[in-house]
């Protein structure tokens, strides 16, 4: 380790540092505007040139890495000669007025003593100069005196941030940002010398340009010409409050600013080990729905066909009277309560409370039901486990990454930029998908499947491996068991054989399987087009098997990683939200689990096992179930076969919701009661990593808004139960001491730094990043065996196409939060994605409105053409509730878990064609939204 | 120096001029072409870098590099692969020398690039080739093709077991791309943003982090005749750590402008203006002389150079004298506080209005400044905007005292020399002629 003497200090440097970050990190700030902790050295702005012993000049400390033994002075009366240069040179081109121009400048102008600067604009024939300035955002004038001069149009277009090229100082750190952070590479310098200025896309404007809107540029503009439309209008945060994102399962920590007592921006912090300073446009600009004018406010009964604002003690009392009413006629299970992924753990763990204690049920669970419960129950089987075997930070370690039925570009954005990282360093990757995602253009194989087929596919990998000695014999030797029982079945799934089922070519099959299984480090991130099927548990299971075939697991670098959906589907579960299994997945049935839950909460646990989310709608329907209490889940947009979910909840004699707005589930609601945002409260959410991280109140609820939690607590006592915990913490130390792998987490030990990934098995415990290393939870792990079973439905003449449904970048889930955010700016509707030749087939043109008809029933959705999707196949999101697309979609579900089938469903589509004129019916959308088409075309 | 008449010595311009001279390989060949290159297929790669540092050649591009030590810094055992690129960007104002080569004697540079890259191991080469040289570019590729028909080229050149590929890439039109790193840059794709130093060489790190070689036309097409001579017998032509000839390409107000092959230090300054350059248009008399190219700092007519001469006994000693008795080659050059640059020896009589001229090459580097680091930049827009406005007759008394300031914090303080060929010749010409410039700042 070099050790080198700055200002007279001696301090320590990691090898290859450079002069400017080794004293950063010692808390010497050496002037700066160009350089950044995150970007690769540059050396523009030349702020902070620094005088070297034996070294003539005055080398930019930002580039100059450090030797052993160096001697370096940051500050001299010639060194801040210098720099009072370079500011003055700035303000010379700076807008007029200098109170507009950008603060830092003032700052440093104010610091290095510049009192006047002595260059003026004057007259020069250098007609040349803003030759290229000749944009659309900068015109020139006819005067001489102001040829030179930089007099561009401020940017506005993008919904979050503007970009104001006046005050650019053409640091270039937004294009390194955009290159080396997010690397989507939509903007650019362009022009040279004075002309020089960041340009989008090809000038067309942010808004317009393949820019994903995340922010990193922004956020790395020292001047406020990049700047968030928030701050400008507000002003700038007067302090910060940390928190976890509410979007995602990546779970990106941020800073959030506030003014006044309101948010002004959000801020991804630098140092998280979850996002690195990274974000997405979601968590880093959509935060802006906590303000919507739609949101919820005041409790609402229905009277009639009327809702009627009433008080929350009202509110209140009547989820009591009601669940009292039922309990008593009926018994506690024709009670049940969904709450929330998105919610946090101590609310989830309240819901179960509740009704397990104050209701006497195990009728409760939440929407992971609909995401991920088939991994749970697939990795349960190989691994005894249920969360994702090692960390984000393990993409720094792994050679070979291999995405399965995931859009990490899109639906995990931040690590979908972080992939990009890798990749560009080096990493290889296999994308697993039917649809041609963006990753695909970085991929050394995409294994274009058809849906459905993952089980086949895994197997036919499995096979490859195996016959040609690939696999690690001494891992499965010394660390699983039932290889050979599983061989047999594997043994049929030939490349050929699997073909023919998958449609993906044998040669490719080989050559992926072949790279996974001698990488080195090969680590496995699926989504949901591994569990949303009806085999879904099993295509689990088949995709473990390969990680321990390969003793790809257990190691950094390598694993098997469900990327979650939303932000709490990890904790959601381990809290025991699920009508199945206590926290953590301890069995119900367990007399050591009865005794301590007994202990800890002063009632049994109810004997009976609880019900699954699509198990409900039977019951409701049956009429066993009577009364229900949603809490941020919309089930009327979200389950599938919708007809038969909102049909259900139509049956029930009282159903609550709790949300942030009025959602479709509401439509079917008795009583609707506000939600307090993830800002306005305080609590934990588990991250797709097992990282438990704090969430925290960052402004009171507005309106007088009673928190999720306080809600509950107030309803068990109408119950007849007082919960014992109050405080989130309390609430955390009661799941802490309930549940052996969370036995180590308290909010003390979450606030020391960014979380704990458990298992934290004691106080002392320092969390686990790397699951497995020594033995599985189950002992050894288990070749589980699964024969290919086709999906629950398959085209046939009359349905030809297989309809995949999903997500976008711009919108998360139900939309419940997105729709309600400057996002909708982006996208404002759910399209159809056709394939050129299907769409010529069909008569379909570009922006066309075509009705997509299942078995169950028809939606109509604006068509777009792209080369994302294979002929056969049409893909469309569920952000819009207007359409209510889940009506199409089966019931059929994963047969383990009950994850539903959201990714097969076969249906017809046709063109509307209006009965009037000619002209076909066109929808508003195509041309205008260009983002649309930009990520459509990949 | 003897008072004989200043005459050319062609080695590299030897041919191109004679009459029937065609660029086509025949006719190459007729004249000896390619025998050096085969007499290196019959040495070691290190034998030839030997040869070229006896040679003692250094680099005509501009900074005069010493070739040898360049080649020298390729590793023997170096693992990732080697690139050699030409620099054929020649923007230099005042500059038309490689231009001459590659329109006329192509095949010179491609045998002294084959060579070159035998000699430093590299399989692949470009030549980065001046945008606006599209005739020049079309000729190159005629001969590249040639040559790999006739197994100069390509794969077991000349029955050996070395095989190279050379590539021409255009430029598109900024002499930033002439900034060894600025085009490799450039070539990889990118913007041609000068890199960070260090690393400081491309030997080291150059095209996709690899050891690159960058030299000038000039220079490599010496290879050619390093090779025929051996590199003890260049090294006799010229002075010591001088050695070998030197295009130098002659405008401004002179009745002959052109270029001239000329041994290293054999003729003074005037020598070559008066001799070969055929003295002052309309027997005017010289004010002024760029000796280098636009970046090198301009010499006054009547200004007293103190020149510090090593001696043939090895002693050191310094002589006073006129500008125009300053032998032409690097080490004087440089003695007398300018540099010889690229070569390009602009000649200014006593007519020119010195505040226009610098005007219009403050214009060309606020015209080409890359943009990339601030100094360089805003100053050079700052220049010329200065000497603009005195030209305009709305200068200001500050204003000589202003140029030099903006100068002295542009050079030393940027990534790369184009921050000293910005700020060299404003601070060479108002120090030098600040009589006329504080008059100009007097007129309204
Ligand atoms: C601003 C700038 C422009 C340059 N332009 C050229 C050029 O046009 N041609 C050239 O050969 N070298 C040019 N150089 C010099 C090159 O950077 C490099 O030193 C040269 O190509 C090395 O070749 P040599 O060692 O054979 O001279 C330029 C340097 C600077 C700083
Ligand atoms: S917001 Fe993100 S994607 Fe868009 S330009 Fe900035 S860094 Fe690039
Ligand atoms: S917009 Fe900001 S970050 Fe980008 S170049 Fe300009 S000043 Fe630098
Ligand atoms: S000195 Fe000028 S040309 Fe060189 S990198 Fe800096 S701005 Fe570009
Ligand atoms: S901070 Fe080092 S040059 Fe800008």
């Amino acid at each position: 380790m070099p050790t080198f003497t700055i200002n007279g200090r001696k301090i320590d440097a990691q090898p290859g540092d450079t002069i400017w970050n080794a004293a950063r990190l010692q808390g010497i700030q050496i002037p700066y505007l160009c350089a950044s902790a995150n970007l690769k050295p540059y050396g523009s702005c030349r702020l902070c040139l620094c005088e070297v012993d034996g070294q003539r000049g005055y080398p930019a400390s930002c580039t100059t890495p450090v030797r052993d033994g160096m001697v370096v002075r940051t500050e001299s009366p010639k060194l801040n000669q210098l720099r009072r240069n370079v500011i003055e040179l700035y303000l010379s081109e700076q807008p007029e007025d200098v109170l507009h121009a950008s603060e830092q400048l003032r700052t440093y102008a104010a610091q290095f003593g510049l009192q006047k600067v002595r260059y003026r604009r004057s007259g020069t024939s250098g007609h040349h100069l803003n030759g290229n300035g000749h944009r659309h955002n900068g015109h020139s004038h006819g005067k001489t005196d102001q040829i030179a001069r930089r007099d561009y149009k401020v940017d506005d277009s993008n919904p979050f941030f503007i970009f104001d090229a006046n005050k650019c100082i053409a640091c270039a750190r937004c294009v390194r940002a955009c290159d080396e952070v997010q690397g989507t590479f939509a903007i650019s310098m362009s022009g040279r010398g004075f002309a020089s200025s960041v340009t989008a896309g090809n000038d067309v404007g942010f808004a317009a340009s393949n820019c994903v809107s995340c922010g990193a540029c922004v956020k790395e503009c020292p001047t406020d010409a990049l700047v968030e439309k928030a701050v400008v209008q507000h002003g700038k945060p007067e302090y910060t409050t940390r928190t976890t994102c509410a979007y995602c399962g990546v779970g990106c920590n941020f800073d959030v600013g506030v003014r006044g007592g309101r948010i002004v921006s959000m801020k991804p912090v630098d140092a998280s080990p979850v996002n690195w300073g990274h974000a997405c446009v979601k968590g880093r600009f959509g935060w802006d729905y906590v303000y919507s004018k739609e949101r919820l406010r005041k409790p609402m009964k229905r009277v009639g066909d009327q809702w009627v604002e009433c008080s929350w003690d009202d509110a209140l009392a009547m989820i009591g009277s009601e669940f009292n009413r039922i309990k008593k006629s009926h018994g506690p299970d024709a009670l049940a309560a969904l709450s929330s992924s998105r919610g946090t753990n101590e609310e989830n763990y309240l819901m179960q409370k509740l009704m397990r204690c104050a209701v006497g049920t195990n009728n409760v669970d939440n929407c992971a039901r609909v995401c991920h419960s088939a991994t749970v129950s697939g990795m349960m089987e190989v691994f005894g486990t249920w969360a994702a075997t090692n960390s984000l930070n393990d993409l720094e370690k792994t050679k070979l990454l291999m995405v399965i039925g995931a859009n990490p570009t899109e639906g995990h954005p931040v690590t979908g930029a972080r992939i990009k990282r890798a990749l560009r360093r080096g990493t290889k990757l296999i994308v697993i998908d039917p649809r041609r995602i963006e990753l695909c253009r970085y991929a050394e194989v995409h294994l274009q499947l058809k849906p459905g087929t993952n089980v086949a596919l895994f197997n036919g990998l499995a096979n490859v491996i195996v016959s040609e000695g690939l696999h690690d014999k001494k891992f499965i030797e010394a660390r699983t068991e039932n290889f050979d029982t599983w061989l047999e079945v594997v043994k049929k799934y030939t490349p050929e054989a699997v073909e023919k089922i998958t449609g993906v070519p044998a040669e490719k099959i080989r050559k992926a399987a072949r790279l996974y299984a001698t990488s080195g480090a090969s680590m496995c991130a699926h989504g949901l087009g591994m569990t949303e099927h009806k085999y879904g548990s099993y295509g689990v299971m088949t995709l473990c098997n390969l990680a321990i075939l390969t003793g790809s697991v257990g190691r950094p670098g390598t694993g098997v990683n469900p990327l979650r959906g939303q932000n709490n589907v990890q904790g959601s579960c381990d809290v025991g939200s699920v009508p199945v299994y206590f926290t953590a997945y301890q069995k119900l049935s367990d007399p050591l689990v009865q005794a301590k839950f007994n202990d800890a909460t002063g009632r049994p646990l109810p004997e009976r096992l609880g019900w699954k989310v699509p198990e409900m709608w039977d019951a409701a329907l049956e009429g066993k179930l009577r009364g229900m209490w949603v809490m941020g889940y919309d089930v009327a947009q979200t389950d599938p076969n919708l007809l038969k979910v909102q049909a259900a909840l139509g049956k029930l004699e009282f159903l609550a919701v709790t949300d942030l707005f009025f959602n479709e589930t509401c439509k079917y609601a008795h009583l609707v009661l506000p939600a307090a945002s993830f800002v306005e409260k305080d609590g934990t959410f588990t991250n797709g990593e097992r990282r438990i991280q704090r969430c925290r109140k960052v402004i009171e609820p507005q309106d007088g808004i009673i928190p999720d939690d306080v809600q509950m607590i107030r309803v068990s006592e109408m119950l007849g139960y007082t919960m014992n915990c109050t405080t989130s913490s309390d609430i955390m130390d009661e799941i802490a001491r309930l549940t052996p792998t969370l036995a180590g987490v308290s909010y003390e030990k979450l606030d020391r730094g960014f979380g704990l990934q458990w298992p934290v098995l004691n106080m002392a415990h320092p969390g686990t990043s790397v699951m497995h290393t020594e033995v599985f939870p189950r002992g050894k792990a288990k070749f589980a065996p699964a024969e290919y079973l086709p999906p629950g439905e398959e085209p046939t003449g009359k349905y030809p196409f297989t309809l995949v449904t999903g997500r976008v970048l711009h919108h998360y889930n139900c939309g419940a939060q997105t729709r309600h955010s400057g996002l909708i700016e982006f996208v404002n509707r759910d399209i159809l994605e056709i394939h050129a030749d299907d769409a010529v087939e069909h008569g379909i043109a570009d922006g066309d409105m075509v009705k997509v008809t299942s078995h169950r029933a028809s939606v109509e959705l604006p068509c777009a053409i792209s080369e994302r999707v294979p002929p056969g196949q049409l893909f469309t999101t569920f952000h819009f509730p207007d359409n209510n697309l889940n009506t199409l979609l089966s019931s059929s579900a994963d047969t383990l878990s009950k994850c539903p089938e959201y990714k097969v469903c076969t249906v017809h589509v046709e063109k509307i064609v209006k009965k009037s004129g000619k002209r076909n019916a066109r929808s508003h959308f195509p041309t205008r939204k260009r983002d649309v088409h930009a990520r459509i075309l990949v | 120096m003897p008072e004989t008449k200043a005459i050319e010595r062609r080695i590299v311009l030897a041919n191109l001029d004679q009459p029937g001279y065609t660029p086509d390989i025949e006719c190459y060949l007729k004249h000896g072409g390619y025998a050096s290159l085969r007499k290196a297929a019959g040495m070691k790669p290190e034998e030839i870098v030997n040869e070229v540092k006896a040679s003692q050649l250094r680099g005509r591009g501009g900074a005069g590099f010493a070739c040898g030590v360049k080649w020298g810094f390729i590793r023997a055992d170096e693992k990732k692969p080697i690139y050699l690129i030409c620099n054929a960007d020649e923007s230099e104002p005042g500059t038309f020398k490689d231009r001459q080569i590659i329109d006329r004697d192509p095949h010179q540079l491609v045998e002294g690039m084959i060579i070159s890259c035998f000699a430093v191991r590299a399989k692949l080469a470009y030549i980065y080739i001046r945008g606006e040289f599209a005739g020049g570019a079309r000729i190159l590729q005629k001969a590249l093709d040639e040559a790999r028909r006739n197994n100069f080229l390509g794969k077991n050149i000349l029955g050996t077991d070395y095989s190279l590929e050379i590539y021409i890439h255009r430029g598109a039109g900024a002499y930033i791309c002439g900034e060894e790193t600025g085009l490799i840059e450039s070539l990889e794709g990118k913007r041609a943003y000068p890199r960070i130093k260090p690393p400081y060489f491309p030997a080291v790190l150059g095209l996709y982090q690899c050891p690159t070689i960058v030299n000038n036309v000039e220079t490599l097409c010496n290879a050619v005749h390093i090779l025929r001579m051996g590199g003890a017998e260049y090294a006799k032509i010229g002075r010591p750590n001088n050695t070998g000839t030197r295009i130098v390409c002659v405008s401004g107000h002179v009745n002959k402008p052109g270029y001239y092959e000329i041994e290293n230090g054999a003729w003074t300054l005037g020598q070559i203006v008066n001799d070969l350059a055929g003295g002052v248009r309309g027997g005017k008399k010289i004010k002024a002389i760029i000796p280098g190219g636009s970046s090198a700092k301009v010499l006054r007519m009547g200004e007293v150079i103190k020149l510090r001469q090593k001696q043939p006994d090895g002693s050191m000693a310094e002589k006073e004298m006129g500008i125009l008795d300053i032998p032409y080659d690097f080490d004087n050059l440089q003695a007398a506080g300018t540099m010889s640059g690229s070569g390009a020896i602009i000649v200014m009589d006593e007519t020119t209005d010195m505040v226009k001229a610098m005007n219009n090459i403050n214009a060309f580097y606020a015209h080409e400044s890359c943009g990339q680091c601030t100094p360089c930049r805003e100053g050079s827009l700052w220049l010329q905007k200065i000497t603009d406005r005195i030209v305009r007759g709305g200068g200001r008394a500050s204003d000589p005292g202003l140029l030099i300031n903006v100068a002295d914090n542009i050079a030393g303080r940027t990534i790369c020399a184009m921050g000293e060929a910005t700020a060299w010749p404003v601070q060479s010409f108002v120090a030098k002629f600040r009589d006329e410039f504080e008059k100009a700042c007097e007129k309204k």
